[in-house]
């Protein structure tokens, strides 16, 4: 019994030793993650050498989500420029924020870009401790801090297209819209859904309703309180259809791919409009339920931020990705090009113009300043 | 093997264990005589919670009349939708409750009586406050889509749960549920998408049925402490599967997570009785297993000399022993199973209702089935129980959450406790109290 104990005991071990590996692909180059950029360059060296490190959260680098196009961002921008050398590391919980950041700030990284706003304060606390390295956060302003740079996005923009389109495809007159959790980058997303289908009610004089949020209710709304739970989420869609609605907005990540198959379990009856990334590459299996998609570039900010620093200096402020730079948007139709009415097409390309033009204000309490 | 009587409960109290086929193996204890102070305590206790229906729930509902649509979707026979005038019904609903009350003070029900009574307090105040939540009268109550997502939410807890019955009413606590179920998932949806889904079923309850065994060994064997053990297990199942879900199926995600899913399939004639019809008889292959599972397990464990071993060995190991059960094997044997059915309740949320894997999709769920087991007093007709009230308490939550123009505002944050504060006061009122299998958590040692 003892050596079968031993045996055991060496193997699980062992196990967590290749699991430790396993999880930094970063520096070893496992899944996804390279550790050096100039093997992997294939465009001209150009400007200062710069060493790029990647702070990811909770998910993983393959969560089809912020952090994934966010480690996108860093690739592209390496594969570009060789004199950019990229690494990340994935946070496990939010305990992990600062250990990981400081680690990177004191291992000669010239700069560290931190993903996702709730890593804020981790960030602001590194910064001061490090003002010699450059960080980067997504997600949240730069809170005043020279040594930060804030890439933040204004999704109520791609969300009120998202909420137009919803509004003219509907046919119930109902339409909906969920959350992972009642938090301001995911409510943003459901603010401008919800603003949408009121502005194309005041324009057309229609009256459609929008399930599940109601922007001037911001403590209200329906949520899974999960950004993983897909059964949840069919369950909050299929609620969502027996009371009328025939197209949702899931803003909650792996939750809302439960919304994929409530639009499977419909059969046609119920459509779907994707949120961060064109739903037709990151849940393609779901592909004919969607409408569009309010998209989030948040590789392009990152690519941007990391050109302009490797020409020599590193930018300071905020960068606000929105419907003119290109930030945020509305995907392809894809397989409902066909069925989106082109009268419709070109509104929504109007609303766009409006939008970007001041005509059209957007209320929404979560934008980035 | 009996509780000491509290002081402050004067009444006389016999406790029963009877292990003869036909009885359940479970300490009873039977009032003879209530206290007086217990009699008024439950009493007043019914009497408040009518009056808050009736001042609370009452006066505050909308002035429209509530509508109760019973129909899941427009196939099937149709039924009308049933229009009851909103702050009417609440009160009469409230008084009603009121009337429960005062017959218990006067009249001191107990025993089953007094569970009745309370699951019909229940239900009167549940049917009040829906019908306040429609009083606006603007959107109806869909009662049959409100019990079709409990059903669908439920299944995968009450099949947690029916894992934890096996191994516990054996005498080994599991606390791995939800790594059983992580491993049952990511099976079912990785051999679901290579092989078909009655592969991935299979695949589902083979790799439950190893964490199973894993649970077994450390714990029979090498008597490691089962809570830390479980704690162990559940942390290690996250872990393989988020490595795994990046190195396997992220990388290829047509060719290894797209499982298809279980089509319903409809019962004929029963599947064509309204309401019940299609919400209990056309559903996918996962939910008559389950079905099936707690039927199975219900009545083997009271009417078959395996239940009657095995409550034996959860009960009194030693005793057992003694007459040649042999204790480990049959926890071995248990314990092997119960994983099985932990790793299909994995399997039903990916091949049996979303059709995709992502990592940490149990979300929770294998701690809520955990809590169903005890709530429901380790018996498989509790635990089906308090699954299905945590179930319907979620629904609840989302339901609520729909409606464009409550009475009063709810705050998301608030609506999200419902479920877990709901099922708090079920148990409070209906359960009180529970006891595990004496022998729950103890390794039996020869000698």
């Amino acid at each position: 019994m003892r050596s079968v104990m031993k045996i055991a005991a060496v193997t699980a071990a062992a196990t967590m030793v290749l699991a430790g590996c396993g999880s930094k692909p970063g520096t070893g180059g496992g899944a996804g993650g390279s550790g050096s950029g100039s093997d992997s360059g294939t465009g001209t060296a150009s400007g200062k050498k710069i060493s790029a490190c990647m702070v990811l959260d909770t998910g993983g680098v393959d969560d089809k989500s912020f952090n994934e196009n966010s480690w996108a961002g860093m690739q592209k921008a390496a594969k570009d420029n060789p004199n950019i050398t990229i690494k990340y590391v994935p946070s496990n919980s939010g305990t992990d924020y600062t250990p990981n950041l400081t680690k990177y700030a004191q291992g000669g990284c010239s700069t560290v870009i931190a993903v996702g706003g709730l890593m804020g304060d981790a960030v602001k606390g590194v910064a001061a401790k490090f003002p010699k390295v450059q960080f980067a956060e997504i997600d949240n302003s730069n809170q005043g801090v020279s040594n930060i740079y804030g890439i933040e996005y204004n999704t109520a923009q791609g969300g009120f297209l998202a909420g137009y389109l919803a509004a003219g495809m509907t046919k119930t007159g109902t339409v909906g819209t969920w959350g992972g959790l009642p938090i301001p980058p995911v409510t943003i997303y459901m603010d401008g859904f919800w603003e949408g289908v009121q502005y194309y009610n005041k324009a057309k004089g229609k009256n459609v309703k929008v399930l599940g949020w109601d922007e001037k209710n911001q403590k209200g709304g329906t949520f899974a309180s999960s950004f993983t739970d897909q059964n949840k989420g069919k369950s909050i869609t299929q609620s969502m259809q027996s009371q009328g609605a025939d197209i949702v907005f899931p803003v909650a990540g792996g939750a809302g791919v439960g919304a994929g198959a409530a639009a499977a379990a419909a059969g046609g009856k119920l459509n779907l409009i994707w949120v961060d990334t064109d739903g037709c590459t990151s849940a393609a299996q779901y592909c004919k339920y969607f409408i569009s998609s309010a998209t989030k570039n948040l590789s392009g900010g990152v690519e941007t931020y990391l050109k302009a620093a490797s020409s020599g200096n590193f930018p300071t402020g905020n960068y606000i990705g929105d419907l003119k730079n290109g930030g945020v948007g509305l995907a392809p139709y894809n397989q409902f090009d066909s069925k989106v009415p082109d009268a419709l097409k070109k509104e929504v390309d109007q609303v766009k113009a409006d939008i970007i033009s001041g005509k059209i204000t957007i209320t929404s309490p979560s934008q980035p300043k | 093997m009996s509780d000491p009587v509290k002081t402050d409960q004067p009444e006389v109290t016999t406790e029963t264990v009877e292990v003869a086929p036909g009885e359940v193996v479970a300490q009873r204890s039977v009032d003879v005589r209530m206290s007086t102070a217990r009699r008024v305590g439950i009493g007043v206790a019914i009497v408040l919670i009518g009056l808050v229906t009736v001042l609370g729930l009452g006066l505050s509902a909308g002035s429209g009349s509530t509508s109760f649509d019973l129909n899941a979707g427009d196939v099937g026979i149709q039924l009308p939708k049933v229009n009851v005038p909103g702050t009417v019904t609440v009160i009469v609903l409230g008084i009603l409750i009121v009337l429960v009350g005062v017959w218990q003070l006067v009249r001191g029900l107990q025993g089953a009586a007094l569970r009745w009574a309370g699951i019909a307090v229940a239900l009167l105040f549940i049917i009040a406050f829906l019908t306040w939540a429609g009083s606006a009268g603007k959107q109806s109550v869909q009662i049959a889509s409100l019990l079709q997502q409990t059903l669908l939410l439920a299944t995968p807890l009450i099949l947690g749960a029916m894992a934890g019955v096996m191994c516990e009413k054996t005498g080994v606590i599991n606390v791995a549920i939800e790594g059983q179920m992580l491993f049952g998932a990511f099976a079912g949806a990785l051999f679901g998408t290579i092989a078909g889904t009655w592969v991935g079923l299979v695949a589902a309850a083979v790799i439950g049925g190893v964490m199973g065994a894993l649970l077994a060994v450390f714990s029979i064997r090498f008597l490691v402490n089962q809570v830390i053990l479980g704690v162990v297990l559940n942390a290690f199942a996250i872990g393989l599967t988020g490595y795994l879900y990046g190195a396997v199926m992220a990388k290829d995600p047509t060719g290894t997570n797209t499982p298809a899913t279980f089509s319903p399939i409809k019962i004929p004639v029963l599947g064509d009785i309204p309401v019940i019809g299609p919400l209990l008889f056309d559903q996918n292959i996962m939910v008559y297993l389950m079905y099936l599972i707690v039927a199975v397990i219900d009545i083997m464990l009271i009417r078959s000399r395996w239940g009657l071993r095995t409550r034996a060995v959860g009960e009194h190991p030693k005793a057992a022993d003694t007459v040649g059960i042999n204790v480990l094997r049959l926890r071995y044997q248990n314990v092997i199973i119960g994983g099985c059915i932990a790793g299909i309740a994995g399997a039903a949320l990916t091949i049996g209702s979303v059709g995709q894997f992502n990592k940490g999709i149990t979300s929770g769920q294998g701690f809520i089935a955990l809590a169903a087991l005890i709530f429901g007093r380790w018996t498989p007709r509790g635990a089906l129980g308090a699954a299905l009230f945590f179930g319907f308490a979620t629904a609840l939550q989302t339901a609520l959450s729909l409606f464009q123009s409550l009475p009063v505002r709810i705050d998301s944050d608030l609506l999200a406790m419902l479920p877990y504060l709901a099922t708090l006061f079920a148990v409070a009122g209906l359960v009180g109290r529970v006891r595990a299998p004496a022998a729950d958590g103890e390794p039996y040692v020869k000698g």
